[in-house]
């Protein structure tokens, strides 16, 4: 989750949000960079005291500023690019789990080789106990063992969602009548936060995602629980 | 501004560049003789402006001379020594309505556009200090002191972002920020 006032991403549980960090950094910086030649720009074109500003052609600058251009684009879309691509590689996942978003809860069913399924509701807030975080908890959450490549397949019930869990770069639509596919892999254990990102409805700022990564064992004796429970 | 006709503003944008491309064919770049260029024809009015980029306007400032002004003009026409210092600055306000001096002068405009910045400003505050007190709901209990600090120190136990973000500022061993 991120903490008050957070400006930046936050850190990455998985090794595609990393390069996408990565990305991020390499490209703001060309844009700051951009930024800061067209602000000089600005500033010199408005204090100059020069009254012969009509220069009508020159053939140097303009393939300069032509090619330039080009080649920083090109510098900002093959990184972009590979990550595209990475973000689509076959991971032979060894779980797949089903997220459905409904209005306003979403559902998580583990059916590959039992069959586990359970809604996971916001936490109201007059019901959080003290040092929860405020619209965020959820009663249940979507357990994955850690280290281990997971496919999510994002579908919905009713209306658009979207299921996002910034910390592992992941946001993907959630479509009545159609399953989108993710996949990731968690570097780290933790427990990484989300919100619905498709407007749904009147509680769309109140259905968000948990997902816990956990160690094997732990993710095996959850399921057990959960599905003696169900 | 906003008394300058179409024509005007057209006078004003087109003449200048375009008149470095049509008056003179020995003005024209090396790169554009090889192939034709089209005649642009100018139809707009020739104007009187005050520019410090154009020093040279359409037209003079005062194109209707009394008999006085005239007869001066017929002066100017010779030679140059023979005028007065007088003389010379009334030709120079017929030609121009104002110096560069007092082209470039302070208005002190900037006086006010930033005073009625800080009007707005202060004026929004005050909407916005009113808002806080007869609108705004009441705060949210996890907003209160202790749930902070208890939120706090469960994500210092979750290790939220604890690669450069929030947890890998704090040190576990010493209990503190680092």
């Amino acid at each position: 989750m991120a903490h008050p006032s957070q400006l930046g991403f936050q850190d990455a549980a998985s090794p595609v949000m990393e390069e996408l960090l990565h990305f991020h950094d390499h490209t703001l910086m060309i844009v700051f960079l951009i930024s800061t030649l067209v602000l000089y720009i600005i500033v010199a074109m408005v204090t100059t005291k020069l009254t012969n500003k009509f220069i009508l052609d020159s053939q140097e600058i303009e393939i300069i500023w032509t090619l330039l251009p080009a080649l920083i684009l090109i510098l900002i879309a093959l990184p972009s690019l590979r990550i595209l691509y990475l973000m689509d590689e076959i991971n032979d996942p060894h779980l797949t789990i089903k997220a459905m978003g409904h209005q306003w809860y979403w559902s998580y069913e583990y059916t590959d080789y039992e069959d586990l399924g359970f809604d996971s509701y916001m936490i109201p807030t007059q019901d959080l106990t003290p040092g929860q975080f405020r619209l965020l908890e959820t009663d249940h959450r979507m357990v994955i063992p850690v280290e281990s490549p997971v496919r999510v397949l994002v579908s919905a019930d009713d209306v658009l969602h979207s299921w996002a869990v910034p910390s592992l770069g992941i946001k993907m639509d959630a479509v009545p009548g159609r399953l989108n596919q993710t996949a990731f892999i968690t570097s780290r254990p933790g427990v990484f936060y989300g919100q619905c990102s498709e407007i749904c409805g009147a509680n769309h700022s109140f259905m968000p995602i948990v997902v816990e990564a956990v160690p094997l064992e732990h993710f095996e004796n959850w399921s057990s629980l959960m599905l003696e429970d169900a | 501004m906003l008394r300058l006709t179409s024509g005007r503003l057209g006078s004003l944008l087109a003449r200048r560049p375009t008149a470095c491309l049509t008056s003179s064919s020995r003005a024209r770049m090396l790169s554009q003789q090889s192939h034709e260029v089209s005649e642009t024809v100018d139809m707009s009015r020739p104007m009187y402006y005050d520019r410090l980029d154009s020093p040279l306007p359409d037209k003079p400032y005062k194109d209707v001379l009394s008999d006085a002004e005239q007869s001066l003009k017929q002066k100017e026409k010779g030679p140059w020594a023979e005028l007065t210092n007088e003389e010379k600055v009334a030709l120079y306000r017929l030609m121009f309505s104002q110096t560069y001096a007092e082209m470039k002068a302070p208005t002190g405009e900037w006086k006010t556009v930033v005073g009625g910045i800080f009007l707005f400003l202060g004026f929004t505050g005050l909407v916005v200090w009113w808002q806080r007190i007869y609108v705004y709901p009441p705060h949210p209990r996890t907003v209160d002191e202790d749930w902070q600090a208890m939120q706090l120190q469960r994500m210092l136990d979750m290790r939220i972002n604890p690669v450069q973000g929030f947890s890998a500022k704090w040190d576990y061993e010493r209990n503190q920020w680092k």
